[in-house]
């Protein structure tokens, strides 16, 4: 059992005192969102192999200069082969009382197939107090009402759900919740969460991961990246100034915001735009970080007119200012997508092994060389995606023309 | 009739409120001034200049004046000083006394409520977001007018854009221009606003005179408006623009009509207005076909069908108390784009009463209409334009921020071309050639001046806007309509901020 | 230029009136019945209706119509007969500029709103804001008419809007009447006008057969007997609807009363335009 009273002061490695307050699934008082920067890696086994965590440990951690300490978080895709047809719902709780009230909300609303605690160490760097984390596999249900909507697709009932437990549910938080995935994530250096996790227990055909250096405390567990909701993970470098407005679009699409950070709105814009819109992959990208008018001008009749088209009809979903972002689903394939705005101002290099086997997206070159000496390395382009699936290889390199591959 | 015998009789004249007051040493005697006052408040007299009453301080004699020897002030307080009677209340009484009349004036309120723009401060990069310099690297202004599907759809992987569904016009800069109406203004005046709108590639309302012959040459940057009195509505009207309006109200006088004195009735203003030369012109209060909110849905779709739904039909309201739920219901009603006119916008005639006391300030009311539209799940389909008191750029970019598509202004153009916002424009007699109908008057403004006028201002007013985009990290317009979270207020009523939903200064993000 | 159904999203040549619309020669005929919907959409009708007219037809008789709305809006084909059979929606022939429309049994509100020019035939009664703003052309109603018929007409120089009423009209008769003509017969009984006539008029006169008392009119107005332009102007409408009822009417001039403004400026000592 873990209680909130048992907190004491704490330094950080520096031996400075930054974490005055330590927050796990409850959010702290008076949270409005939180500004940093941060160091993002990601790889990807292009031809469907499973790769253990500590490769992507060393990916991220290699970049430590771009943390502070107050925050890091890993994803792994293709976690759980046993059970990849059940939706995965990872929780954070403050205490056993989280857990008995989502137990309670959960109960005739999703059908519990197995649930298990996740591992944590219990003595790491990081002080305590540690959140309960545990996981629920869970199908949903055939006849399901959601506020009396009968008709809600599973995925959309799931995310009501979820949504509904970060917002009211107390002392829980959900932080991932797709199919065979899982969010590893907390309040620590990179290295520290890796290792509090135990993370070379767990491999998987695709790691995400973030590091983060904030501008302020308090820090909040929930709120490290990845960000997560179905099977989305996004870990984001920069800082959308956009905010305000892509924050309207989710809300009017039914999003609740409840991390209050510009990386949750991107999370639900790609939900928004890829899963419930339809839109592929490279017009989504092309919506968040879209070509100028002038640029716009210039291409092709039927592709200008879809750019200038996407341009007026998701004018809500421009991701302005400077970002890269790393995303990942796993569902209908494992995918990778990395994209950066459309100035290029957060960087972003892109990698392959020599035998084309495995993909990666990071921050630094170094957090590439580090774990593949021989890649293959390039700079995908501003605004320009880099998808990467799972058992198919890399289908856009992010240097590509815009509406490449697209029909239009 | 209870009335004294006019032998008894005081005329109950009231001071002058400005005085032309001329440097005798330096005047050369031109008796310019003399000529150019319109309401004759300078007269030539044993060989000097004297004033003789009825100074508006329109300001023409100080800019014709080739030896600058005048200077027009203001007359100090009259009456004995009363810090709840103002020395205006004794004068509205005392007029009103002596005429029975309602108080008539024009341009938007000139009391003292203190606009809430001034109490907004902007957010800028710093370390978090870099800064762009808009000299250097693309910064974009374009924006589109109309109604936007919300999602496209998607088939077999492939994205359908419907083009023809919906139709928007493109303009380079997040700006138009108000309703002014040909009749309010001089035909020069508004031959210049469409000449500068075409340059400027943004859209001009027609105002509710109709148009004239020759203005059809900038139709397609022309946005006709569709008000109560249904001037001049021809075919070509609704047809050969770019866009149709349909006028509710507007920010000076909600709930009122339109009013064109008969001194402003001339042969040309009877011809496009179809009315009797020399009479007033009014507009109904209301529409006689929109008594509830589906007979506006009927009148937004007999305009799509009369234009084959070619055209944006927009809906233009004056912002009254419960403006975001009235937007929600145009949206509902079909109008592809709203306007919003705020109460400090301008008027060529109005009650002071009405002017001075209805309505709401457009800042609330921009963020009222974008919140409950949001609310909706509707902001995404229309566009939200909206004015009324934007005098500099620092007023647009604010607008904008807080959820104006498109900013309308309307009175900087005219003071661009000239206008001293005296106030007369319902007297007919502007000296500046702009709200008057009086030929000799009227040649006093070239279109082509005031145009470029025109055009200079707001290209300096965009690039303002580029400036501040840029010091916000902020590449494209779009990403900055609506942006509450990059505006503070600092002003005296926190509840203020509260209903804008707009953060305290001192509030910070994180 | 291709020619597209906007309102249904159709971004190809539209099917509007496939099943219901044949045409002969310069004659169209759309029988509402036959269509696969019921009742038809009016954009659907519209729709068939302009193809109609793009394709040269002088007459488009439509069979069946209920409550459709905007019918032959904007429609601006010179000679056009437009016959409509049942009952047409609201604003019927809306800024119409040239073509008749006949309607054989009764129009609902708003007909002929703001229309410039053409003919509006009513073999029935035409119900509230008939009429409004209209600009030229003429508007004939067998039957009675609704309130507010009329308001703000306008005229200047050749366009000059009449509108002649069988029946009755109901109160605000004419106001803010700026041009045009209104004549109101009282055909069939009751009174022939409301309270509130020609409110606010400006320009424009009423012709009245029958009583009307002052206290009937509206500020603005005056009760004036008839001159011997006016009588002719009377005479000519009289033919007209004579012509398209088919009906008799008397003659007589004595019988009418007229209303026109009191003055140009009805409301000029209204304001006080002193620099406060
Ligand atoms: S315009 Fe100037 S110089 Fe000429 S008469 Fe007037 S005050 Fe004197
Ligand atoms: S337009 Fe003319 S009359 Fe009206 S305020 Fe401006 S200067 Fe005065």
């Amino acid at each position: 059992m873990i209680h909130r009273k048992d907190r004491r002061d704490r330094t950080d490695r520096l031996g400075a005192p930054v974490r005055a307050e330590n927050y796990i699934a409850s959010s702290p008082p008076g949270w409005q969102g939180q500004l940093g920067g941060c160091g993002i890696a990601s790889l990807i086994s292009l031809k469907g192999e499973r790769i253990g965590g500590e490769r992507i440990t060393r990916m991220l951690t290699i970049m430590e200069e771009r943390e502070n300490g107050l925050g890091a978080g890993y994803a792994c895709y293709g976690l759980f082969p046993d059970r990849s047809d059940q939706y995965c719902l990872q929780f954070f709780f403050d205490d056993e009382e989280g857990k008995r009230n989502v137990e309670d909300f959960l109960q005739g609303r999703l059908d519990i197939m197995h649930d298990e605690v996740v591992f944590i160490k219990e003595r790491s760097t990081i002080s305590p107090p540690y959140p309960i984390v545990w996981r629920y596999f869970v199908d949903v249900p055939e006849n399901r009402v959601w506020r009396g909507d009968r008709d809600l697709g599973e995925e959309d009932y799931l995310v009501e759900i979820v949504q509904h437990i970060n917002a009211n549910v107390p002392n829980a938080f959900c932080v991932s919740s797709g199919k065979d995935m899982a969010v590893f994530k907390g309040n620590g250096y990179s290295y520290e969460i890796a290792d509090l996790y135990d993370l070379d227990r767990y491999s998987g055909t695709m790691w995400l991961s973030h590091s983060r250096f904030p501008t302020n405390s308090p820090a909040w567990w929930a709120g490290a990246h990845p960000l997560s909701l179905l099977d989305w993970g996004v870990c984001h470098n920069g800082e959308i100034t956009s905010y305000g407005v892509n924050r309207k679009l989710v809300e009017m699409n039914g999003y609740r915001c409840t991390v209050l950070t510009d990386t949750e709105v991107v999370t639900y814009l790609w939900d928004l735009l890829v899963r419930r819109n339809r839109l592929p992959i490279e017009v989504a990208a092309f919506v968040m970080a879209p070509s100028t008018y002038q640029e716009i001008c210039l291409l092709p009749p039927a592709e200008r007119r879809l750019a200038e088209w996407l341009r007026i009809t998701y004018k809500e979903a421009f991701l302005n200012g400077p970002f890269s972002i790393i995303v990942g689903r796993s569902r209908p394939e494992t995918t990778l997508i990395a994209l950066a705005d459309r100035k290029k101002l957060r960087p972003m290099i892109a990698g392959l092994s020599p035998d084309d086997g495995v993909a990666y997206c990071a921050s630094e070159e170094s957090a590439i060389r580090i774990v593949e000496p021989d890649a293959r390395t390039w700079a995908p382009g501003a605004g320009n995606p880099f998808i990467a699936v799972a058992g198919k290889g890399v289908l856009r390199r992010g240097t590509e023309p815009s509406f490449q591959g697209v029909r239009v | 009739m209870i009335d004294a015998p006019s032998s008894r009789r005081l005329d109950h004249r009231l001071p002058e409120r400005f005085m032309p007051t001329i440097n005798y040493d330096l005047c050369r005697v031109c008796r310019r001034c003399v000529n150019e006052c319109s309401y004759q408040a300078l007269e030539f007299k044993e060989s000097r200049v004297v004033p003789s009453g009825g100074c508006v301080a329109c300001g023409r004699c100080i800019a014709v004046c080739p030896a600058n020897c005048i200077e027009v002030r203001p007359v100090p307080p009259q009456f004995a000083p009363h810090g709840n009677w103002s020395e205006r209340s004794r004068r509205s009484i005392l007029a009103q006394a002596s005429s029975g009349g309602v108080l008539l004036s024009s341009c938007g309120a000139d009391d003292t409520h203190p606009p809430i723009f001034d109490d907004l401060l902007l957010d800028a990069a710093q370390v978090t977001n870099p800064s762009i310099d808009p000299l250097r690297e693309p910064v974009e202004t374009i924006t589109y007018l109309g109604r936007r599907p919300g999602r496209l759809e998607v088939c077999d992987g492939k994205v359908i854009v419907q083009e023809d569904d919906t139709p928007l016009i493109r303009m380079d800069m997040p700006l138009m221009f108000g309703h002014i109406s040909l009749g309010s203004i001089s035909y020069n005046a508004q031959k210049a606003l469409f000449m500068a709108a075409n340059e400027l590639r943004i859209v001009a309302g027609s105002g509710e005179g109709g148009l004239h012959p020759d203005f059809y040459q900038y139709a397609d940057r022309i946005c006709s408006e569709v008000a109560s009195g249904r001037f001049g509505i021809k075919p070509e009207y609704l047809k050969g623009v770019a866009a149709v309006e349909i006028k509710i109200g507007q920010g000076a006088k909600p709930g009122h009509g339109g009013h064109l004195p008969g001194e402003k009735v001339t042969t040309m203003i009877s011809e496009t207005r179809m009315i009797p030369r020399g009479t007033d012109a009014l507009s109904p209060y209301p529409h006689h076909d929109i008594y509830s909110i589906e007979d506006l849905a009927q009148l937004v779709s007999v305009l799509k069908e009369s234009t084959e739904y070619r055209l944006p039909v927009g809906v233009k309201i004056a912002a009254v108390h419960n403006v975001g739920a009235i937007a929600s219901g145009l949206v509902r009603a079909g109008a592809d784009f709203l306007t919003v006119d705020g109460f400090k916008g301008g008027t060529g005639a109005a009650p002071r009463v009405i002017r001075d006391h209805a309505g709401l300030p457009v800042e609330v009311a921009i963020a009222a209409v974008d919140r409950r539209l949001t609310q909706e799940g509707l902001r995404n389909r229309v566009t939200v334009c909206a004015g009324g008191g934007v005098r500099s750029s620092a007023d647009m970019i604010k607008a904008l921020a807080l959820g104006a598509d498109v900013v309308m202004v309307s009175t900087s153009a005219m003071i661009a071309m000239g206008c001293r916002v005296c106030q007369q424009c319902h007297r007919g007699l502007c000296s500046w050639g702009i709200a008057t109908q009086r030929d000799d008057l009227t040649s006093r403004l070239d279109p082509q001046v005031a145009a470029a006028r025109i055009v200079r201002l707001y290209r300096a007013w965009n690039e303002e806007l580029k400036e501040v985009m840029g010091a916000m990290g902020i590449d494209s317009v779009e990403s900055l309509v609506g942006n509450r979270d990059r505006l503070r207020y600092r002003g005296p009523n926190p509840k203020i901020a509260e209903v804008m939903n707009v953060k305290h200064i001192g509030e910070g993000w994180g | 230029m291709k020619y597209v159904c906007r309102p249904k999203g159709h971004a190809h040549d539209c099917d509007c009136g496939k099943d219901s619309m044949s045409v002969v020669g310069d004659r169209a005929v759309i029988d509402l019945s036959l269509s696969a919907t019921q009742p038809m959409h009016y954009t659907t009708l519209n729709c068939a209706m302009r193809k109609a007219m793009r394709q040269g037809c002088l007459s488009i008789e439509l069979k069946g119509v209920m409550g459709q709305r905007y019918l032959a809006s904007t429609a601006s084909v010179p000679g056009l007969h437009v016959a409509v059979h049942g009952t047409p929606g609201n604003d019927l022939g809306a800024f119409l500029n040239g073509p008749t429309i006949e309607v054989f049994g009764n129009a609902q509100d708003m007909t002929g709103n703001t229309m410039n020019s053409g003919r509006i035939i009513v073999h029935g009664n035409a119900w509230d804001v008939t009429g409004l703003a209209a600009r030229g052309g003429q508007i004939l109603v067998k039957g009675d008419t609704g309130y507010r018929v009329g308001i703000h007409m306008k005229e200047f120089g050749e366009s000059r809007p009449t509108t002649v009423i069988g029946g009755t009209a109901k109160d605000y008769l004419g106001e803010y009447m700026a041009g045009g003509t209104i004549l109101v017969l009282g055909l069939g009984g009751g009174p022939p006008v409301g309270r509130s006539l020609g409110a606010g008029m400006h320009g424009g006169r009423i012709f009245v057969r029958g009583e009307v008392s002052p206290e009937q009119l509206g500020p603005g107005a005056a009760l004036l007997p008839l001159n011997e332009d006016d009588e002719r102007e009377v005479r000519r409408l009289l033919g007209d609807f004579i012509k398209a009822f088919g009906t008799e009417v008397h003659q007589d001039m004595n019988g009418y009363v007229k209303i026109a403004p009191s003055s140009s400026r009805p409301f000029s000592g209204y304001y006080d335009k002193t620099n406060v």
